[in-house]
């Protein structure tokens, strides 16, 4: 099954994986235009595509898959990111960049030449037993991975409000700063200290 | 293609008051109006435009009104089309240019739209046998664009003959025929038309003329001239006469333009030709339009109003109903999903933006099954965005079909309409829908065949009762993210709903959607819609997992039995493991962690909100740095814990999996 037509396509693909990168910690807020302008400075976007998941909770920031022009931007572009943090629609959370990887298009043609195979197995084959088993250990991969999703989530907030109070906290001493200064007082008691007073 | 007149040229006059309301009586109510040289009166049948739509939406004006600063609106009670309710219509028995009055309460009964969304009126008169219907002449029901006898529920979605005494909180008679709306077509005026078409220098006089003699007694009689079934007739008779420029109006006055041409004219002609035609034609209208102001047969009135409305399409208020299908920004046709309903058959191709789009349509709607990537459709048009379908192919017209999307019936219907239609047409749409019945079938032989010599082995291969999973002789199906109109989220929803949603663990992380497809089908001998759930950044590289749909709830039922009672194996060893479908949507708010907001600051930048739509590399000298690093450190934390987490699996995974291996 492998025609030509398929093997070129699949090639194709191929190539746009490897100019593709993948950006998570994406805000909800960053939409094609606003990923795709933010990706320009660095190189030509060709396509933005958002990753839909509707398997994981919905509160998950974004992932989305942006085709640049050439494999070797789209290592430039990769490494700039990950060596500064760069943020898009907000901050301070940066945004994560890494190669694209094929499984993570959902649209991709097959890889030709490639037979799959599957079998029901009787009740009384050996091999069932052990099926079942792995079938159990599946299931059981996966609760652990949305647990261990849950708990990652539970980090980054406490991370958020950790940071949020911090800056809370800055910007009253700041605002306080501002009112001293604006309601003279500053001025009066550098006066008093003799100390030079920055506006004068 | 020339751009139309924007909407400062439209003619617009108010005609009778009613009375005033609102809150401080500022709202004016009004009984009649005219609209680009049609009158337009409460409780007429309207059409109603959509840009993207190849058909209007067919309503009946039930409040007309205008407040100070605010556009002028009228309400719409619609009429449903057969296709869009067949999954409540008892039987298949509708006439083809049957409609059904909204009645009930709740979504899709009524809808408030901006006055410039009407493009023309419609002829629809009541042949309901109730009492207080005054039953209209034969000639009537012949020359009528649609008829209507029975209702719609929406609130229980059924369809009956008996009418309430209110719909919508009006009196029932409103609907009915009126009394007076059952006159003799006026035909002189008709007459005049056309010799004033003809002598505009049309290339085909002389094959105007005749038609409007022959055919004046078969006429409709309103002022927006669809002539449908007429023009099928008299296609017939000067289809000989017609040349290779298609650009004359088989002209009864600007309605019939190019497109009702067209629409006869491409029985006898192959289909590129309609595209070039179609620019000729629509030069040549843009003239007459010009110089032409006669309404009557308001064909200009309606091409006028049909291409402003397309400029205009954003205005329609798009929540008919879970019946209609909104359209968004994006170009995409995203039906509003949730119920059965959503399966129409509305391929919606681009709609024909010439005058007569509203017949073009009816003719459209069979060569919309095409494959969306005919130039047909590209090039008509008067230089307004089309939105385009991109259609997907065969493969999922088994399942359109078994979803209650009558396909077939539909395009009977309407070959019933065009009576001569051309093998042209036919040719390039029995392509479309050769479905790919042989494949599978040699798969399922294969399949017989295998497990008949089953037996169990005891060797390390697991290849003597395999089959193989053939792929089917289609082409891909997962054009992005659409199935026959529907994104694949809606599908989700409606799917899940029905229960007919399964998930499917375990997978081998390459395995693409189409190869899930076909595995599904030939494990489960059912059709299936699948999609792999794509890899994130915390997604297993283990194993993969992909979402099926099923054509109905036994199946998936029956489907996720089988998966956890018996063992499905793949070759490299993994058993698949299937259960309900439970996928998690969107929210419209979704909170963020990691992006931190003053609120004084953010009250103060409420104009300024394209500030927040900004990107940078953040310098060192900052605060926001401190805190950015700490994010990327627990983002590099927790891919190095999933990392572990993964690896362990599969340590795990692997030693179950070597039992296997030995036995």
């Amino acid at each position: 099954m492998g025609s030509s037509a398929e093997e070129e396509e699949y090639a194709a693909f191929l190539e746009k994986v490897k100019r593709t990168i993948y950006f998570d910690n994406l805000s909800p807020q960053v939409t094609e235009s606003v990923l795709k302008t933010g990706i320009d400075q660095f190189a030509t976007v060709k396509s933005v595509k958002f990753i839909h998941i509707y398997h994981e909770p919905s509160d998950m920031p974004l992932n989305a898959l942006v085709e640049l022009d050439s494999p070797a931007k789209a290592k430039e572009v990769i490494s700039v990111i990950s060596q500064r943090p760069f943020m898009m629609c907000g901050m301070p959370r940066p945004v994560r960049a890494r190669q694209a990887e094929l499984e993570m298009f959902d649209d991709r043609p097959k890889k030709p030449g490639r037979k799959i195979e599957c079998q029901w197995l009787k009740p009384d084959d050996p091999n069932f037993k052990v099926a079942q088993e792995l079938k159990q250990l599946t299931l059981k991969h996966t609760a652990e991975a949305t647990r261990f999703m849950e708990l990652q989530l539970k980090e980054e907030e406490e991370l958020h409000k950790q940071q949020t109070d911090k800056v809370k906290q800055q910007y009253g001493k700041l605002k306080r700063i501002e009112s001293i200064v604006a309601d003279e007082n500053v001025k009066r008691l550098a006066r008093y200290y003799n100390l030079h007073h920055p506006d004068d | 293609m020339t751009v139309h007149d924007k909407d400062e040229n439209i003619e617009f006059k108010w005609g009778r008051m009613k009375g005033k309301g609102g809150r401080n009586k500022e709202v004016q109510f009004y009984e009649s109006f005219t609209y680009d040289g049609v009158e337009y009166r409460l409780f007429d049948s309207v059409y109603v435009y959509k840009e993207g739509e190849e058909e209007p939406y067919i309503g009946k004006l039930i409040k007309i009104w205008e407040s100070p600063n605010k556009p002028k609106q009228v309400k719409i009670l619609w009429f449903f089309r057969p296709c869009e309710i067949l999954n409540f219509l008892p039987t298949n028995e509708t006439r083809d240019n049957e409609l059904f009055l909204a009645s009930g309460k709740g979504r899709g009964l009524t809808n408030v739209n901006p006055l410039e969304a009407l493009v023309g009126k419609c002829n629809v008169i009541c042949i309901s046998k109730d009492c207080r219907n005054p039953q209209p002449p034969d000639e009537e029901v012949q020359k009528a664009e649609y008829v209507f006898y029975r209702v719609f529920d929406v609130e229980h979605c059924k369809v009956s003959d008996k009418l309430d005494d209110q719909i919508a909180d009006f009196d029932v008679k409103l609907f009915l025929n009126k009394l007076d709306s059952l006159k003799p077509v006026d035909l002189k005026e008709l007459y005049i038309d056309e010799k004033e078409v003809t002598g505009k220098g049309m290339e085909r006089n002389e094959v105007v003329v005749p038609p409007s003699q022959n055919n004046i007694q078969s006429m409709t009689r309103e002022e927006n001239g669809k002539f449908v079934e007429k023009l099928v007739s008299r296609s017939t008779e000067y289809k000989s006469s017609l040349g290779e420029k298609p650009t004359s109006n088989v002209g009864l006055g600007e309605a019939c333009k190019s497109n009702i041409g067209f629409s006869c004219r491409v029985d006898d002609k192959s289909m590129p030709m309609v595209t070039n035609g179609n620019e000729d034609c629509n030069a040549s209208l843009a003239k007459q339009k010009s110089s032409n102001e006669k309404q009557l047969a308001s064909g200009d009135g309606l091409k006028r109003q049909l291409a402003t409305g397309y400029d205009r399409s954003k205005k329609i208020s798009g929540d008919k109903t879970d019946l209609r299908s909104k359209i968004d920004e994006g170009g995409k046709r995203v039906a509003i999903g949730g119920s059965t309903r959503q399966e129409r058959v509305k391929g919606n191709e681009n709609f024909t933006h010439d005058t007569n789009g509203l017949v073009e349509d009816k003719h459209d709607r069979k060569t919309k099954l095409d494959d969306s990537k005919r130039n047909l459709n590209a090039n008509r048009g008067e230089g307004v965005k089309r939105r385009r379908f991109v259609h997907d192919d065969d493969d999922d017209d088994d399942i359109v079909e078994t979803l209650g999307l009558d396909v077939n019936s539909s395009k009977d219907k309407k070959k019933l309409r065009w009576e001569k239609d051309s093998s042209n047409i036919e040719g390039t749409h029995s392509k479309r829908l050769k479905l790919p019945n042989e494949p599978t079938k040699l798969s399922h032989d294969k399949l017989h065949k295998e497990s008949s010599t089953k037996s169990p082995n005891g060797e390390k291969k697991i290849d003597s009762c395999e089959f193989e999973v053939t792929r089917r002789l289609d082409t891909d199906t997962n054009k992005g993210l659409r199935f026959k109109g529907f994104t694949w989220e809606e599908h989700l929803k409606s799917a899940h709903e029905q229960g007919r949603l399964v998930l499917l663990q375990n997978l081998d992380p390459s395995l693409t959607s189409q190869e899930v497809k076909d595995l599904v089908l030939h494990a489960f001998q059912e059709d299936c819609m699948a999609k792999i759930i794509p890899a994130t950044a915390f997604s297993s590289p283990l194993s993969g997992q992909a979402f099926v749909i099923f054509r109905r709830r036994e199946a998936a039922e029956e489907a996720i039995r089988k998966l956890k009672k018996g063992c499905l194996l793949m070759s490299n060893g993994r058993p698949l493991v299937g259960s309900v479908g439970s996928p998690c949507f969107p929210q419209k708010r979704r909170k963020f962690c990691g992006h931190i907001v003053i609120d004084q600051l953010r009250m103060m930048q409420r104009e300024m909100k394209d500030a927040v739509s900004t990107s940078h590399c953040s310098k060192s000298n900052n605060v926001e740095y401190d805190m950015a690093l700490d994010w990327c450190l627990l983002q590099e934390r927790t891919a190095y814990a999933w990392g572990k987490l993964f690896q362990r699996q599969g340590d795990e995974l692997k030693k179950v999996e070597a039992k296997l291996k030995a036995k």
